[in-house]
């Protein structure tokens, strides 16, 4: 069974004023039980309002939003229990730390859960350890650390809920390099040792390409291309067409197919590609 | 390069911070670099290299504790400059930052792009002129009138580039400054930052930790820990890919690549640092191989 | 993202939206005066005509006027019940209901009130933020007290923090609605409990906003610093105002009406029975 289901969802800003703009337009997609599923689209093609429907922050103005087989918003007193099945880590979510000390912030989810004392220092624990950080930096004021190390306490705040779902906006974004492998490292980590579902939106088709088991891509808040990492990048033309990077390799293999060379323009990794020109060069042209 | 005089040159630069316990971290350590009038140079390096504190001295924001900076034969780092000369060198040398958001002044774009000009006493009809003329090079004219707060992250990165350039600087410093947008957002600054270089002759200095972006200047200086590790063309410095790992940095896939390729025995020749370059070579050695040239 | 609009102005053309901004707020100042002058049933009749000419030469639709005044329509009804019921008039009252009495001049001072407080509202709302920009209203502020900063006020800093406000209200509003988001994804509830316990539920809110806020203003500070900033001396400007025929017009209008008002209070008066 699916993880979670959107089953014909619509959604509308400003619904009845004359600035009303359908963000998502009847959006049908499962998501499988502990795969890692990317979310693409450019700026204003309904990510972001999309990640916020998956834990009920937003209603669906139509259709359903489903947690493995259940309407989230069957008791909507309830919605509570939802965001904690199904964390959210927002953009840039270091700039929701408010907490005195970095032990503190982690904390604030799993004490508004309910969970005893043990439970939630156990909890903080595992999740320092999953973003890589060490255990010394929990005394110290989030507001002291570095830009990387605070996106990664805040991170650390939602998977200390356990959640069965982990969904990120961007999680990398701004980040360099280093930074970037170790928080995508963690997401990994954390879908190996929980078998978690987890989603994430990224614009980098590169850490897409590298992270992803299934991809969605959606344009002007519909899904356009929902399948497999291979399927998805199979479509770089289309991709390329909405304004989306595909992964420099894919770019390579179009300027040879430009230039009258016949490779596979469907390659979006670095070895498939050392693959590919390594028969270029053996074969004849 | 329009012409080889140095621009900006700095000498022996050192700075440092005091910690909470008292102690001493040095951000930059003795540099010493040279930037050539029109220049495009990108300055590498992760996190926390120092690469953003190098970006502030150049604009009087920071004063290094040792070393001297010269822009345009002046010395900035001069302990008796007056607020004038400060002025006067910051028109010179224009910034923009990362955050869009916080480097707009209006409500309204143009009166936005005009707060420079404005600032430096320029007689009203000739800020007319200069903002319509900088709307232009962004190709944001038709959102004169509109709000920032509408516009797209990338937008309104523009504004605040026409903003700098309506100023008319000779060298405009990038902080890092596509790191908040989306890819479409990122190439139009990729592509504008270009556009000031080749046709408007300003020198620019973009500091980033994107490969990609990098890869599109004429010079590239890689920073790690304060100090300069590498210095070169593109191509000079994305051969040495090990060396960028270990600091921290990628190089970009296609030179990646290449290396790769390498190591099976396959040698591709020549500069491979974006899709089409690498794709000629590609082509140059299968040519080669079939005895053409 | 939410679609927010600062403040009331209502973009279309029209001769109003066209005035000089510094001619629009002496005319609003203007206006007040002017209502609070009529007293007898003839001048508050020209003054309602007199709003029904400006909200029709604003161009902007009545249905959006009458909006303004919604929010204070209570405040109106309960002036004007407190006026029925307490004023005291000559002869016997209209409606004597033992402990009040209802007095005919009671009536006619709460239609007046009722008209004044209408007109004040329709009439100022449509001269300054209906057809206004809150940019302009700024700029117009800051020339109109130019000559303040002949005495030491510090006028163009006090145009500057007003402009950096309106800048910021969507940053700043943006930025609140994804923070308490990305408490609420971590289990926070604003929405229930005793009145400390939601209080307290807000300083996970306050305390990022706060520190984003700072932030803001640091970096701002930084850029301003860099784009040759230093305060309103040296500065020009981009958009000159001037005082167009169309302008001189208007004050004109203006004032004839206000002599007219007074005529009508002086000369009128005694034939009127209000």
């Amino acid at each position: 069974m699916a993880k979670i289901k959107l089953e014909n969802v619509s959604f509308f800003y400003g619904k009845g004023t004359a600035y009303c703009k359908e963000a998502l337009k009847n959006v049908n997609i499962e998501i499988k039980e502990g795969s890692i599923t990317g979310l693409i689209g450019h700026t204003g093609s309904g990510k972001s309002t999309m990640l916020q429907l998956l834990n009920g922050l937003s209603t669906p103005g139509e259709g359903k939003v489903y947690l493995d087989g259940v309407d989230i918003w069957e008791k909507p007193k309830e919605i509570g229990k939802v965001r904690y099945r199904v964390g959210l880590v927002m953009q840039y979510p270091e700039y929701q730390l408010f907490e005195e000390t970095v032990e503190k912030d982690i904390a604030f989810g799993p004490k508004n859960m309910g969970l005893s004392n043990e439970e939630i220092s156990e909890r903080i624990r595992e999740a320092i350890d999953f973003v890589g950080l060490s255990p010394d930096v929990l005394q110290k004021n989030p507001f002291d650390l570095s830009g990387g190390q605070k996106r990664r306490v805040a991170i650390a705040g939602v998977i200390a809920m356990r959640p069965e779902v982990l969904v990120l906006d961007e999680p990398a974004a701004g980040l360099d390099p280093q930074g970037r492998d170790v928080i995508l490292d963690g997401v990994f980590k954390y879908r190996e040792k929980t078998g978690a579902t987890i989603i994430i939106v990224s614009h980098s088709m590169e850490d897409m390409a590298r992270l992803c088991d299934d991809i969605i891509v959606l344009s002007h808040g519909e899904v356009v291309l929902h399948g497999t990492r291979d399927e998805v990048f199979s479509e770089s033309q289309m991709l390329e067409r909405i304004g989306l990077a595909v992964p420099q390799i894919t770019l390579l293999m179009h300027e040879l197919s430009a230039r009258g060379i016949k490779v596979n323009n469907g390659i979006y990794t670095e070895s498939a590609a050392v693959e590919e020109i390594a028969r270029l060069m053996k074969g004849t042209k | 390069m329009v012409n080889s005089d140095s621009y900006i040159k700095i000498e022996n630069l050192s700075i440092s911070y005091e910690e909470d316990d008292g102690g001493r971290t040095s951000v930059l350590k003795n540099i010493s670099l040279d930037i050539k009038k029109g220049e495009y140079l990108a300055v590498l390096g992760h996190n926390g290299s120092g690469k953003s504190t190098l970006a502030k001295l150049l604009n009087m924001i920071l004063e290094p504790d040792e070393g001297k900076i010269y822009i345009d034969g002046k010395e900035i780092t001069d302990p008796n400059m007056t607020e004038d000369d400060v002025f006067e060198l910051r028109k010179k040398v224009g910034m923009v930052f990362q955050n869009p958001d916080n480097q707009l002044v209006a409500t309204i774009v143009e009166d936005d792009v005009a707060f420079g000009p404005e600032n430096l006493g320029i007689p009203s009809a000739e800020i007319r002129e200069r903002v319509d003329e900088a709307l232009r090079v962004v190709g944001m004219s038709e959102h004169a009138k509109g709000e920032p707060a509408r516009l797209s992250g990338g937008q309104k990165q523009r504004i605040a580039i026409a903003g700098i350039l309506a100023m008319k600087p000779d060298c405009m410093i990038f902080d890092e400054s596509t790191a908040m947008l989306d890819p479409l957002g990122r190439r139009d600054i990729m592509n504008t930052i270009e556009k000031l270089n080749r046709e408007h002759g300003i020198t620019i200095i973009m500091i980033t930790h994107y490969m990609d972006e990098a890869a599109r200047a004429n010079r590239i200086v890689v920073l790690d820990d304060g100090e300069i590790l590498m210095d070169g063309t593109p191509a000079e410095i994305f051969e040495k890919q090990d060396k960028l790992r270990e600091c921290g940095l990628d190089v970009p896939q296609c030179v990646g690549l290449v290396h790769s390729l390498k190591a099976r025995g396959i040698n591709i020749e020549g500069e491979c640092h974006t899709p089409a370059a690498c794709a000629e070579a590609i082509i140059a050695a299968l040519n080669k191989r079939d005895g053409k040239n | 993202m939410k679609s927010i609009s600062l403040g009331q102005y209502y973009a279309v053309d029209s001769p109003i939206h066209r005035l000089d901004p510094r001619i629009k707020i002496v005319l609003a100042v203007l206006y007040i005066v002017i209502v609070f002058l009529c007293s007898n049933i003839a001048s508050m009749a020209l003054l309602l005509v007199s709003a029904l000419v400006i909200v029709l030469a604003s161009n902007i639709p009545i249905k959006i006027v009458l909006k303004s005044v919604k929010p204070i329509l209570f405040i109106i009804a309960f002036t004007a019940i407190i006026n029925i019921f307490w004023t005291k008039g000559e002869g016997a009252p209209l409606l004597d209901l033992g402990f009040i009495q209802i007095y005919s001049k009671g009536i006619v001072n709460a239609i007046f009130l009722v008209t004044r407080i209408f007109v004040l509202i329709v009439g100022s709302s449509i001269l300054l933020t209906y057809t206004t920009t809150p940019i302009s209203l700024t700029d117009g502020i800051e020339r109109l007290l130019g000559p303040l900063k002949k005495i030491g006020l510090p006028v163009h800093d006090f145009a500057m923090i007003m402009t950096i406000a309106l800048r910021f209200i969507p940053t700043l509003m943006e930025e609140a609605d994804k923070i308490m988001n990305a408490q609420k994804a971590r289990g926070a509830d604003f929405t229930n409990g005793s009145l400390i316990q939601r209080a307290k539920a807000l300083i996970p809110i306050l305390i990022p906003l706060f520190s984003s806020s700072i932030r803001h203003a640091l970096d701002l500070a930084t850029a301003m610093e860099c784009r040759c900033y230093r305060g309103g001396e040296g500065r020009t400007r981009m958009k000159i105002l001037k005082c167009r025929a169309s302008d001189i017009l208007a004050l004109v209008a203006v004032i004839a009406f206000g002599v007219a008002i007074v005529c009508i209070n002086i000369f009128a008066a005694p034939y009127l029975p209000f």
